[in-house]
Order: C-alpha cells, then structure tokens, then sequence
C-alpha cells in the first residue's frame, strides 16, 4: 500500500495554482461536489479548463489524476488490468480505479477523443450509483464521497466522428468556458508569463485580432495558453515579434496568406 | 519594309486565320519607316499575342516601336508577357493602358524603382484589416485612400519607398490609418456643433452639412482632416506600436508647401507637418492653439474635439481663404469621402429597411387576426384587403435603458403580440441607425402584409387539382407546432445536358490541387491499423498474450483473441451532396460551386467513400424538385461530370423537401456515417410566404428529423445575413460560413477531409 501511497501524492496539488473565476464556475464546482455530481468542461483550446481542474483539486484538497483521451485507449487502460511480475499475476489499478479507490478527482481531457466503447465505462459511475465495477476482479468499487469526475471536450471540432453521445452528455453538470476577457486575459498572462502588463495587454489584443479571423479560415484563434507561451518567450530574453512568431503565428496556422497576415498583426503591435 | 512585303509576313504569321486585309494595313502602317531587324523583334511576337486577342494584336503593332523607343529590344518579350498578364486580368483596356503608359507601367520597374500594385498585397492585407477591425471590412482600390465605412479603399499601386517590403510597410500604414479613422468615429463626431437631423433621411450627412454651412467648406473639411489624421496618428502610436516605429523613418520630412500667398493652405500644411513630425514649428499657431492641438494626441479625445477646433481655426483663417487651394494630402491620409460614407450609410440602412420590412410583413402575415379565424377572412380577398393597424413599441417612452427589462411588443389592430427574436433584433438594430424606429418602415410592412394577405394565404393551393407526384412530404408548421400533412409534392428530375469545356476547364484549373487533393484524399483511405485481440490474424498480439497468461494465472478464464490483424480503416461513410440550384446562384456562386463538385469528386474517388450529388430547387409546395446528378452508387464518370457541368440557377430555395428527400434516400443506405453535406447560398426561400422564420423553422425541423435518423447535416454557405440565422438552423457546429465564393473550391474538399477525420 505504502507505494499506492507515493503514487497518489504525486498527484496532490500542494501550492494553490493560479485561477481567476470567470463567473461562479467555482461555486458551481465546488457544490457539485459536495452534492456528488460529475462535471463536463466545454470549451476551446487552451482556455483555462485544465487549470480550472487543478484549481479545484487545490480547492477541494482532493489528488487530481488527469488522464489524455486518445483513440486508442481501452477499458483497461482505465480501469486496470493484470501484470506479471516476477511469475506471478498482479492486478493493477488503472488511473479511474485508483480515483475511485483514493476518493481523488479523476479528468478525462478531450474525452470525445476516447473511443465510444471506453466512454461508456465511466457511464455508472457518472450517476447517482456512483460505482465502477471492475469485471475481471469480480469487484464492484463503491466511490467515495470525497471521488469526483470530470471530463472535458472542445465543442468547436466539427467532426462528425468526433462527438458525446447523448447518453453520456446527460450526465453532467456543464459548465461553459471561453476565452476571459480582455482584462481578465491580460491579467492572466501577465501574471503567467511574468511580463510587463503593457506587453500582456499587447498579446491580448493580439488574440482578438486573431480570434476575429474566423470568417478568414482560421478555425481557432490564439488560446490564452499560446499567449502565455509567447509571453515567457519574451520574459526570459527572445525578441518578442521572434516570440509571437513561433509561438503563436505558425502554432496557428499553415496557410500562407493567414501567416501572412497575422505577421503583419504582429509588427503592428510590437 | 514596304507594306505588302509586312503584310505578306504577317499574314504567315497568323495562318491559317484570314484577318481582315484593311485592318491588317492600318495596323502595320506605323512598321512601314522601320529598320528591318527592329520590324523582326515586333513581328517575332505576333504569333504570341495573336491567339490570345486579335484586338490585343494590332494594338500592339501600333505601339510597339513607340515602346521600343523606351526600352532595349531585348526586353520586349517582358512586356509582352506583361501585356498579357494585364490583358488576361483587366481586359483589353487594361492592357492598352499598360502599353500606352510604358515610362509609368513599365520602365520605371525596370530600372528597379520597383513599385508594389494593390492585386500583390490584398490577400495578405485583407486578414490583416479583419483582424484590426474585428469585422468584415473589404479592400479596394482606388486613386487616393479613403474609407466608406464597409470598405477601405488603397491606392492602386504604392512605390514611395526603395523595396517591396517598405512599400508594403506604406500600404499597411495607410490601411491602418482608415481603420483608425473609423475606430475614432472621425465621421460622426457625437458634437453638439451638428446639426441635430431626423435621421430618416437618406440625403445628407450632419458632418457634410456641417462644413456646408460655414463660410470656406473645403477649408473646414481639409481642417478637420488633418485634425483628426494627428488623432489617428497618436492613436496608432499608443494601438500598434511597432507599425509606426517601423513606418516613421519611411514617411517624408515635411509636406508640399503651398504657394506663398495661400495663407490658409500654409495653416492645413502646418497641421500636416504636426501629424508627421509631432511638434508644431509655427510660433503663432503654437502660441494660439498649441494646447489644444496637444490636447489631440492624449488618449480619451474624441472627434467632437477636432470639430471644435476646426471651427474655432476655420474662423480664424477663413478670411484669408481667397486663393485657398487644397495641399496634396499626405498618401497614407488620404481623403475623407463623405460622399462614399453616405452611400455605404444609405446602402445599409436601405438594406436594413429592406429586411426589417420584410421580416415585419411576413410575421404580420403570419399573425392571425385577432377576432377572425386562423384561416382568414376571404370576403375580401377580390379587392384590396385592409392593411391592418400595426404599432410597434419598443422601450415605452422611446428611452433605451440597457439594464431594464426591455419592453418589445407589436400592436396589431390593438391587440399586444409578442415580438419574435429576429424581428426584435432587427427592431433594434434600426433604432441604433436610426435613432428611433420610422414610421414608415412600419406602415410599408402592413401595407405590403395586407396586399400579400389579399394574394392569398401562405402555400395556398396553387392550381387546384394537381397530378400526384411521386414523392409527398409533411412541412413543420411552428406556428401550429405540428406537421402540415402531405403538403409538399416532390420530384425528382433529370438536369438537361448541355454541352460545355467547363469540365475540361476545371481540370485544367485546378490541375496542381486536384493532385494534391487526390494524394490528401489518399492518405485517409490508406490509414492501416492494427486490430487487435482478434481470434485469428497475420501475427501474435504480445499484450493479450500476456494478459491471457496472466489472467490464467490468476486463475481467470484466459482470453482466445490473441491476434493482430491489419485491416484498411473501414471508413463505412456515405455521404449526399445536396446543392442549392436557386436561382440566386447565378454567376460566380454557381460556377464556385460547380467547380468544388468537381473537385470534391475527383477527391472522393480517392478515398473511396460512397457519394451523391443532388441539385433542388422548385417553386412553391406542388413543385418541389431535387435534380439528379449522381447517385449514391453509381460511377463517377462522363455522365455525371456532364450534369455537374449543365447545373444551371432554376427557381427558390425550398430547402425542407429536398432535406427530407434525402433522408428518405438515406433510409435504403447501410452506413456506419451518413453525412448529408449541404451546399447554399442564402436563407430557404420560395414564392409563395415560405420565408423567414417560418422557413427557417421547417428547415431546422428538417435537419433534426435528418439528425434523429442517424443522418449527420452539415451546411457551407456563403450568405454575408448568415451569422443571424445558420447557428439556430444548423446547430453551433454543423456549418460553416465562407466569406469569399471563389474560396469554395479549395475549401470543400478540405472541410470534408476535416469532417469525416
């Protein structure tokens, strides 16, 4: 157990991170919590719904275990499977079950990525049953109050094969995320990236140059993490139109007249 | 050379075209006095303009010893080529214009003082406005700059400064200056100067009739240009930083400077020498207005300011405005062209009034009558019908209290209506123009919903007995909440064949991107993997292997599915194409589209998926039509490449039917993805009142019904109303907007890549 133990910690957040509450998505949070809900994150990219989660984890002083979704993660990669070790067959708790048994918040970022078979595994634990059996112990995991779920997905990917089933989305309570407002944003990467609050400001008004291009075929405009990105660039030393173009510009785009274009954005501003 | 001796060559040259004998002579009449080997270098190029234009032909006959007086024979090939090149974009007067202009148009470039034109730096700089802006302005070109509002006009072609990448620097610092003409309000400064205006008017502007009304109108207005160019430069400064650091060093050091008389003209250079060097150099305007004029570059200003001091200043210097004439504005000020602000303000106020109007009417006509039946009262249905007595009121008292709860409600003959969404946020978007809503928008919409109720009552029947038709379908009425059953007859027609190159045309046009579309597009089918934990397979699955020895140990039954297989991704995707044949499609959207279905087949080929493509149209309920040009199955060959090349605009965009026709085909189609991919150019629209909200609302219906059948919709458009409606029909995800049509063909093909990936 004493390993169970070390694993978990890792997965403590002991300094408070830094979050700056849109609205009351924290008071929302916290009392689903309380209540036993799971929470569905949505949002773009990079606009704070992995930070919100660690902020919570802090919060709530629960470990916070993240996992990546991708198409290739199965149902054992969840909930656990057998190993051998040294000629014997051990169990091993997968991320989900180790939440579970733990009572930690588990996050599953980009779901939607997940296949719709693995997604399904989380459906008795994401209502009032709150348990996850495992089948290839026998066990039934009853969770503990103090587990949470959470899953986050950007709703702006017009896949057709990228999407929630109903049967999963009804399960949970959604909370909305944008990109913050512009005093808010510039705030947030000033304090991020550690940068001057006119440079912050600059980068900011960056992002809605960028975000305004839609129409243009740009289907995201800069996240508030490429800000970020950009803005440590500039702190530690890297001319900051050099910064803006490799950590925004081409993170942006391939087309060349969109580059173009935001190049052009960016001598404007520097 | 003697005529007939150029003629007999000429005529070599061209064969076996015969051209006319006379305009033969008159062409080659300016070679006759020429030295042999010069005639030569001129002729050597007729067999490269000939094919391209006669016209173009014997025009440059008569120009090209004129040009060669400019430059070396050596390099007349180049400015043939360029001839072409200006001919193939502007036409043949383009052309001429070139040849005639050689010192300007091409000399100049030659000797390397290398101008930039506007074509080269548009497509970089209209992202680049967008992005300033945060809205859809457009560029064009035009002899100064200036701006109307919706559109920021440049100059055709900037070469001020020595390389490209500086006069591209001018271009982006003039185009910044118009955006910040625009962000600073210079054009209609909220000053108590102007004169207040029941704004219904289309005629005037307050600030044109501003400066109309003082002693020197151009003085005034030249004033206040160049007030609120040091404005806009200061707010530049503070905004884009590093476009101005970058663009100082480029601009010149002092303006043209007047005659010596003109003591007026000397103030307005005075001003420009502010805006350019940042400090005022004469003692007497410092000393009399110095502190206002500083005022202007603080933050916070606004143009109520510089009207002000334009007045106090046009006092001042008015009587000395005899022989006043207008300095050359610096280029990258520009103009201010209050009459194109007009114009763009009258033409979206007309277009507001217009949908405004049309959006009242058709939810007058859809209001039942209070005290008649939901039917209708026909008695009158011969003459006029009564317009009916219609009030809109908006925020009792006509003040605007943003945090209040805003009162919106329509009167009809005075019973209160709810007032829908649209109709509410066009009511508002009027009154933000306007300043208030005008009676007469009102007025013409009930005017226009009792001439339509007097027509007769929305989809009511056509021509009495109608032959039935192969297909019928319901159309969702929202106002009932329920189907109107059986209402829409539906066939499904051949396109008439036509011939036409437009095939071979495409092909030929989009050669290098159907190759690398075919190569995306081939990619996606060939994404091989691993099946793992299969019964049987090419090789042994390590980790269920292990597992399954693991699990035996642990005295679980062991798993039997120990093997890898690799299978080709079942892609199992069928997919409709579903185009709008309205006939607001003629022209470019059509020819766009056109040419993406091209494409999109040529790429579909590739990657292997199942598709169809059909076109609808129709003209009320008894004529709904979906054209067939390929069907789900069938090869993709001649035949359809020809009715892909024959859709031509028919009639309305009753866009339900065809949605539910497809749903229909789709029912017979065994697919893992079935995606339905529509293809329009405006809002769902027929003759009789299918319109607005209620077409709308039966299109959305239509989709969910697709959706609910495990169809997948997914709409491109590239209607510019679009935004206002397509998130509500489509739902958030399901559609995509394109700003420009001739961006299509590039873009549909990537957008099913994304779709289906």
């Amino acid at each position: 157990m004493a390993g169970k133990e070390i694993r978990l910690d890792a997965h403590r957040i002991v300094d408070e991170p830094f979050y700056l509450a849109q609205g009351d998505e924290v008071r929302i949070a916290e009392i689903s919590y309380r209540c036993g809900m799971p929470l569905l994150l949505k949002g773009p990219t990079g606009c704070g719904k992995t930070r919100f989660m660690q902020y919570l984890a802090w919060k709530l002083g629960r470990p916070l275990i993240t996992v990546s979704c991708h198409d290739d993660l199965s149902t054992s990669d969840l909930v656990g499977r057998y190993l051998i070790r040294a000629g014997e067959a051990v169990w091993m708790d997968g991320p989900l079950t180790l939440a579970v048994r733990a009572g930690a918040i588990c996050y599953l970022d980009e779901v939607v990525e997940a296949r719709k078979d693995t997604t399904v595994v989380i459906h008795p634990l994401a209502d009032d049953r709150r348990e996850l059996p495992i089948e290839k112990r026998g066990e039934l995991l009853r969770a503990p109050p103090e587990f949470m779920l959470a899953v986050s997905y950007n709703p702006g990917y017009q896949s057709v094969l990228k999407d929630l089933k109903p049967s999963t989305r009804q399960r949970f309570v959604a909370l909305s995320f944008d990109y913050p407002a512009p005093d808010q944003e510039a705030e947030i990467v000033q304090r991020e990236a550690d940068i001057a609050p006119e440079l912050a400001r600059q980068l900011v008004r960056l992002a809605g140059m960028t975000r305004s291009l839609g129409d243009s075929g740009l289907a995201e405009g800069a996240s508030t993490r490429l800000l970020i990105q950009a803005g440590k660039l500039v702190a530690r030393g890297i001319p900051v139109r050099a910064a803006c173009q490799v950590a925004i510009t081409q993170a942006l785009s391939d087309d060349p007249e969109l580059l173009a274009a935001i190049d052009e954005m960016v001598s404007s501003l520097f | 050379m003697e005529l007939d001796n150029l003629k007999e060559r000429f005529f070599a040259l061209v064969a076996p075209d015969l051209p006319n004998d006379w305009e033969v002579e008159e062409a080659l009449e300016g070679l006759t006095g020429a030295a042999p080997d010069l005639v030569e270098t001129v002729l050597a190029q007729v067999p490269v303009i000939w094919p391209v234009s006669n016209s173009l032909c014997y025009n440059y006959l008569g120009q090209a010893v004129g040009a060669l007086s400019c430059f070396p024979p050596a390099e007349l090939g180049t400015w043939v080529n360029e001839t072409l090149d200006r001919y193939e974009k502007g036409g043949l007067q383009a052309a001429q214009r070139f040849m005639v202009h050689v010192e300007e148009e091409f000399v100049c470039r030659l000797r390397g003082i290398a101008g930039l034109r506007f074509d080269e730096v548009q497509g970089r700089l209209l992202p680049y406005v967008r992005g300033l802006a945060g809205r859809d302005l457009d560029l064009a070109a035009a002899a100064t700059a200036c701006t109307d509002g919706e559109t920021i006009y440049l100059p055709r072609e900037i070469s001020l400064a020595r390389g490209e990448a500086d006069n591209f620097l001018l271009y982006k610092l003039t185009a910044s200056f118009q955006w910040a003409f625009l962000e600073l309000g210079s054009f209609a400064p909220a000053s108590p100067l102007l004169p207040a205006a029941p704004d219904t008017e289309l005629a005037w502007l307050p600030l044109a009739r501003f400066f109309d009304s003082l002693a020197h109108p151009g003085l005034a207005a030249d004033i206040y240009l160049q007030l609120e160019s040091i404005r806009a430069r200061a707010f530049l400064a503070r905004e884009l930083p590093g476009l101005m650091r970058e663009a100082l060093p480029l601009l010149p050091a002092c303006p043209a400077w007047p005659a010596a008389g003109d003591r007026a003209g000397r103030l307005v250079s005075e001003l420009q020498c502010y805006c350019l060097s940042g400090d005022i150099r004469d003692a007497s305007l410092a000393a009399a207005h110095g502190r206002r004029l500083r005022h202007l570059v603080e933050p916070g200003t606004d143009a109520a300011r510089s009207l002000e001091l334009c007045r106090d200043l046009h006092a001042q210097w008015c009587r000395d405005a005899g022989d006043y004439h207008s300095p050359q504005p610096l280029f990258f000020q520009g103009t201010f062209r209050l009459d194109l602000v007009l114009a763009a303000r009258n033409r979206r106020r007309r277009s507001l009034e217009q949908r405004f109007v049309d959006t009242l009417a058709t939810v007058l006509v859809q209001t039942p009558a209070p005290g008649k039946g939901t039917g209708g009262d026909r008695e009158q249905a011969a003459g006029e019908a009564p317009a009916p007595d219609v009030a809109l009121v908006l925020d009792s008292g006509g003040k605007r209290h943003r945090d209040a709860e805003q009162t919106a409600f329509l009167r009809i003959n005075n019973e209160q209506v709810a007032l829908d969404e649209e109709l509410e946020a066009l009511a508002r978007e009027v009154t933000d123009e306007f300043g208030f809503l005008p009676p007469r928008f009102i007025s013409s919409a009930a005017g226009r919903a009792g001439r339509a109720a007097a027509i007769g009552a929305p989809g009511g029947p056509a021509g009495g007995g109608e032959v039935q038709a192969p297909v019928v379908y319901d159309e969702w009425d929202h106002r009932r909440n329920g189907f109107r059953k059986n209402w829409c007859i539906m066939t499904e027609k051949e396109i008439p064949v036509t011939r036409s190159t437009f095939i071979a045309a495409t092909l030929a046009r989009y050669r290098g991107q159907i190759v690398r579309l075919r190569n995306q597009f081939e990619m996606m089918r060939t994404t091989e993997r691993f099946l793992r934990r299969q019964r049987d397979g090419d090789d042994i699955d390590l980790d269920a292997l292990v597992e399954s020895l693991a699990d035996s140990r642990a005295g679980l039954p062991p798993s039997d599915r120990l093997f890898v297989r690799l299978a080709r991704d079942g892609r199992d995707i069928a997919a409709l194409f579903l185009v709008d044949m309205s006939n607001s499609t003629q022209g470019w959207v059509g020819t766009a589209i056109k040419e993406a279905l091209v494409l999109i087949c040529e790429a579909m080929e590739k990657v292997g998926d199942r598709y169809g493509i059909y076109g609808f149209s129709g003209m009320r309920r008894l004529r709904c039509e979906t054209f067939h040009i390929k069907h789900l199955d069938e090869p993709y060959g001649d035949g359809v490449r020809q009715r892909i090349g024959s859709i031509a605009p028919q009639e309305y965009t009753r866009m339900a039917p065809a949605i539910r026709h497809m749903t229909a085909r789709f029912a017979e189609v065994d697919a893992r993805i079935r995606l339905l991919v529509i293809l329009s150019d405006g809002k769902p629209e027929d003759y009789d009142d299918y319109k607005g909200e209620y077409a709308i609302e039966d299109t959305r219906h239509a989709l969910l019904e697709a959706r609910s059948a495990g169809i997948h919709p997914f709409c491109i458009t590239i209607d510019h109303h679009a935004h206002e409606y397509m998130a509500h029909m489509y739902g958030a995800a399901n559609s995509i907007f394109l700003d420009d049509v001739r961006k299509l063909p590039a873009r549909m093909p990537e957008i099913y890549r994304v779709l289906t990936s």
